[in-house]
């Protein structure tokens, strides 16, 4: 800007300088006067003797200045509407064409059989014009028929969330009556329509909640984040309804179908004046799940059943559970059941408030948490097949070892004494027996070789073999690694204790060795290590994704395969060892548990487990696989604060097992209290 | 034309006998063959100019009526009135001697100053788009711009102070006083404030005063004054602190002018739209109704300011060019005239009219194409807006008139 007031000023001194010459230089000696009062004009016309020097020549000038306006205004014209004016047509274009999305209905998943756990339904839904907003009495009327705050009518049809040239939606799911009414007073209300959307139905409410999970608006960082993972096939944008937990979640690009576009032409103020052409939405694919639709209902409804029958005979803290059900021969995941649960439902069109204050409450006690995969616990006795297998690996016990269980052990001193779970002593034990009674003295012992072995970390580098420690990878957001506690691992999480707490100690070997102490392992992950054990070491991703449909005709677009995740080498002999004796938990360890299994046609194998924890229960475990000779189906259960395992969780395998086999548990028998 | 109110006697009587000769004249002159340099047998109308404004008028009715179908304010009906009272005024002023005027300078320099004046009287101004250029009809929901008529008032009053000097001012002291009769009207315009028709005034009586004979040195440094005054002004309006004569939105238009793409959505956008509007025509154009720009509103003011880039993108570059040929046509042949008519009077007047047409056609079509900042000027036979046509249509009369009058003994 300076240089050019620069140039201006200098400018300016130069012309006055010339206006002050000319100034000088110029001397008038006629008097100007308007009329030459009452005389012969000097040229009012007519006389033809009157000079006319120059006159030709400025006329002319005129002419040429007529002329070149012409000529410019050509010129530019040329240049703006022949050689310009593809480029100014496509602005004229882009002006007034407006593009709406029209949505694409989502996919539906099914489970294994082809039953619907999730479809669409076709939704009520009035929609109002923009210009409604501006119209008080007419925001009033709709405000009263639908039962809203006549604000919030307004600021619904204000918002643009859904493109600034489509109808704003004012309510969702509205009843028939309110059609009728609006159908019926057209005259009431102009701009303002009825449309039929599509709606997310959870038809079987709760079921499958945590697997399903729910799908809601579209978050800003999401519009990025989605778009980039559909590579590109996918535009998302504000507004749209995407998965947000879940199945919903993980497989969003698949069941997302893919927006039409609806060309409007539109005039200076957005008002839509007639549409255009339209690109049909592609709905997206149907996805079959793994899970059977009637093993996770029984699944769900014992476990609940269970969870509050524990729950009412007192024990305050038990309200929560999980059980997962696997097919041991290719990861399927039969049923993931979690406690407590929700309805997807209550998310469908925006969750409102009062579902969100109930759900995220403390006494809801976390219902959106899927405790089957991402619920960490200390396993208690169900750990110990592992625990078995690092010792007959390290050398620590062979399947000749003998153990004397008085109930109470003193192997590090007697200052530091640890209880068998049963007070009274087994006896004498050997590995097996100790699996079978779940003797906690034996594995006292385990734990106690490896505090002195030459490789101290035996178990937990079992441990982490079978896949503790880390996600199974299951196709589900959230899942949880556990933990497998070392003395690392110890230094580091007690890091602002004292170097002597934060040691590895012998108490932390007998611990592990258990299942108690700083151990985390999820149900999944059980589940995982006992399919592994009657597989022979073999462990599938566990997986729900069976197969994504053809949007279009019959057939399948993806069929999934299964895939081995991980092959634990343990000898034929230590297997079978560790098999048996979890047979033996079936059928030996007390007659009231044999009881419940005896009934079924086929043999089970399992463990009980109960891990103490710095509440009054502790968390009780029970994991199983059938049949015994051909293993198939793998099955865990916890119950969080449950008491011992066989007072629930076993309890909730045999009603698994009892709807898998159609053979419901018929035996009442109690196992007396404090078995593990 | 303001009936009745200072134009002096001799039109009154011109009125009164109007009645009989509209349909004497219509029956005598029309018919007559026009016949080269014959001065006998000379046609009453000079029909190159004729024609070329009534072309225009028509062009300009299609293109108003296309308007009228979108537009709720272009009323085809009114626009129609306009331009049956322009064709009775115009037909009234070619009947009339105008060469009586040559000698009222004063009553005409009255007459310019009183029209100027009138929207600046307490209950008959009537403003609009930020001026109060306008007069209300008493009781008749109509209003009039006085300034349209005051514009051929002017050119009339600086022909007849011109022609005294019979093709020669001698003394600068004539030439400033000259200048001096022209800025009063200029400046009584800038009251309103109404830039656009004041520059008409402006260029339109600067036109007359160089044609009479000022000296071209004097001229030259007239216009470098204007233009280092005009400078003046924007630096001042443009720099915080001093005084600020121009309005912000002249200021805002000047940079859009300078720079279209500094404000798209806001001062630049008529520019931009009008722009758009003119490109897209393309070559045939869109056809008659089919203009997207103005049909759906994104072209403002599409029938009055803008009706030229209504009428490109309707009828393209053809349609352009015809409206500019009519134009050309119009205006040569007017400055052809003034080459033959012989008394300096007669000169003047008709350099007065075609330097107006010449100007108001560079302003209005030039700002809808953007080499010209945008002004509120209408495009002579085509704007809606009755005022403008029924003076235009009296400036065709007033070259008429010039012909009807040339004497018979040439």
């Amino acid at each position: 800007m300076s240089p050019v007031i620069l140039v201006i000023i200098v400018l300016l001194v130069i012309l006055a300088c010339l206006v002050a010459a000319f100034v000088m230089l110029g001397r008038g000696t006629t008097r100007f006067t308007f009329d030459i009062g009452g005389g012969v004009p000097r040229a009012s016309g007519g006389n033809d003797s009157s000079a006319e020097t120059g006159f030709k020549n400025r006329l002319l000038g005129l002419s040429v200045f007529a002329g070149s306006v012409i000529g410019a205004l050509l010129l530019k014209l040329w240049s703006m509407q022949l050689v310009s004016a593809d480029d100014y047509s496509a602005q004229a274009e882009s002006n007034r064409t407006r593009t709406i999305s029209v949505v694409a209905p989502r996919g539906r998943i099914l489970d294994r059989h082809g039953s619907e756990l999730v479809s669409n339904r076709a939704s009520l839904c009035v929609v109002a014009k923009s210009d409604v907003a501006g119209d008080a009495i007419e925001v009033k009327l709709l405000a009263n028929l639908i039962g809203m705050p006549a604000m919030a009518v307004k600021r619904k049809i204000e918002s643009t969330s859904e493109g600034a040239q489509s109808m704003r939606t004012v309510a969702e799911d509205v009843s028939r009556r309110i059609v009728a009414y609006i159908d019926e007073h057209t005259n009431l209300f102009p701009g303002v329509q009825v449309t039929q959307r599509t709606q997310r139905l959870y038809p079987n409410g709760s079921l499958a909640a945590h697997v399903l999970g729910y799908t809601g608006a579209i978050t800003a960082d999401q519009v990025d984040a989605l778009g980039k993972a559909s590579g590109g096939s996918i535009s998302y944008e504000l507004g749209d309804t995407v998965g947000q937990a879940g199945i919903e979640y993980q497989y969003e690009s698949v069941l997302q179908g893919i927006k039409g576009t609806q060309t409007v032409y539109v005039d200076a103020d957005g008002n839509v004046l007639s549409t255009s052409s339209k690109v049909e939405p592609q709905s997206g694919s149907d996805i079959t799940l793994t899970i059977d639709k009637d093993v996770q209902a029984a699944a769900e409804a014992s476990l609940a059943g269970h969870i509050k029958r524990l729950h009412d005979a007192g024990r305050q803290d038990c309200n929560g559970g999980a059980v997962v059900v696997l097919d041991a021969t290719n990861g399927d995941v039969l049923a993931l059941a979690s406690y407590p649960t929700y309805s997807p439902n209550v998310f469908v069109g925006g969750i409102a408030n009062d579902d969100w204050t109930d759900l995220s409450s403390d006494a809801a006690n976390n219902p959106m948490l899927n405790r089957a995969i991402a619920g960490q616990y200390p396993s208690g006795s169900v750990i110990k097949p592992l625990t078995a297998f690092a010792a007959l690996n390290y050398g620590i016990a062979t399947d000749a070892s003998t153990y004397v269980c008085t109930g109470y052990w003193t192997g590090f001193g007697t200052g530091s004494g640890q209880y068998c779970w049963n007070k009274s002593g087994h006896g004498s034990m050997t590995l097996e027996t100790g699996i079978v009674n779940s003797c906690d003295v034996v594995f006292y012992e385990i734990g106690k070789g490896f505090f002195y072995a030459d490789d101290p970390e035996g178990m937990q580098e079992t441990f982490r073999a079978w896949g503790l420690g880390s996600k199974e990878g299951i196709d589900l957001p959230g899942e949880a690694a556990g933990r497998v506690p070392d003395a690392a691992w110890k230094r580091d999480y007690y890091a602002s204790y004292s170097s002597d707490d934060s040691s590895w100690k012998g108490g932390d070997d007998t611990n592990l060795a258990i299942g108690q102490g700083d151990l985390l392992v999820t149900p999944l992950q059980m589940c995982c290590v006992y399919a592994g054990i009657a597989m022979g070491g073999t462990v599938y991703k566990p997986h729900l994704l069976k197969s994504v449909d053809a949007a279009v005709g019959a057939g399948t677009v993806i069929d999934y395969k299964a895939s081995e995740t991980y092959q634990v080498n343990e000898a034929d002999d230590n297997l079978s060892l560790v098999r048996r004796a979890l047979k033996g938990v079936i059928y030996q360890e007390s007659a009231a548990q044999a009881s419940h299994f005896t009934t079924l046609p086929v043999t089970v194998a399992g463990k009980t487990g109960s891990a103490e924890t710095a509440k009054s229960q502790p968390d009780g475990w029970f994991v199983a696989y059938a049949p015994y000779d051909a293993p198939r189906y793998v099955i865990a259960a916890t119950i969080e604060y449950g008491g011992y395992g066989n007072e629930g969780a076993m309890l909730v395998v045999r009603d698994v097992l009892g709807q898998i086999y159609d053979c419901p548990d018929t035996s009442t028998q109690q196992t007396s209290s404090g078995e593990r | 034309m303001a009936r009745g109110t200072n134009m002096g006697e001799a039109l009154g009587s011109v009125v009164r006998g109007a009645g009989m000769a509209v349909s004497q004249a219509m029956e005598k002159n029309f018919r007559s063959p026009r016949a080269g340099g014959s001065a006998r047998s000379r046609s009453n109308f000079y029909r190159p100019q004729l024609l070329a404004a009534l072309g225009l008028v028509a062009f300009g009715a299609l293109v108003i009526w296309t308007a009228s179908l979108t537009i709720a304010d272009a009323s085809f009906p009114r626009h129609c009135v306009g331009i049956v009272l322009g064709l009775v005024a115009a037909f009234l002023v070619w009947r009339y001697d105008y060469r009586v005027l040559g000698n009222a300078s004063r009553a005409l320099f009255i007459a310019d100053v009183a029209l100027m004046m009138l929207p600046l009287v307490p209950g008959l101004g009537w403003s609009a788009k930020g001026a109060t250029g306008w007069v209300k009809v008493p009781f008749v929901p109509l209003t009039f711009q006085p300034s349209e008529f005051a514009k051929l008032a002017t050119i009339y009053l600086m022909a007849a102070l011109g022609a005294e000097y019979n093709g020669h001012i001698e003394t600068l002291k004539d030439y400033v006083k000259l200048c001096a009769v022209l800025v009063v009207p200029f400046l009584i315009i800038l009251l309103q404030p109404d830039l656009g028709t004041g520059l008409i005034v402006l260029v339109t009586g600067a036109s007359i005063i160089i044609c009479s004979g000022a000296r071209r040195s004097w001229v030259i440094v007239t216009i470098v004054l204007i233009v280092l005054f005009a400078t003046l002004v924007v630096v001042t309006s443009m720099t915080p602190g001093l005084p600020h004569l121009l309005k912000t939105y002249q200021l805002n238009r000047l940079t859009v002018f300078v720079n279209s793409s500094v404000d798209p959505a806001g001062n630049g956008y008529n520019l931009q739209q009008a722009k758009i509007a003119v490109g897209s025509g393309g070559f045939f154009g869109k056809g008659v109704g089919n203009a997207t720009q103005a049909g759906s509103g994104f072209l403002p003011e599409a029938h009055t300011d803008f009706v030229f880039a209504l009428l490109a993108e309707e009828f393209g570059f053809i349609g352009s060019v015809g409206m500019l040929a009519l134009f050309a046509v119009m205006i040569l042949s007017t400055i052809a005239l003034a080459q033959r008519v012989e008394a300096p009077f007669g000169k003047l007047v008709l350099a007065g009219v075609a330097t107006m047409w010449s100007f108001q056609l560079l302003q209005n079509v030039g700002m809808c194409i953007g080499i010209m900042p945008i002004t509120g000027i209408p495009l002579p036979f085509i704007s809606y807006g009755s005022s403008s046509m029924m003076a235009q249509l009296t400036a065709v009369g007033m070259v008429q008139s010039v012909w009807r009058h040339i004497p018979k003994t040439a």
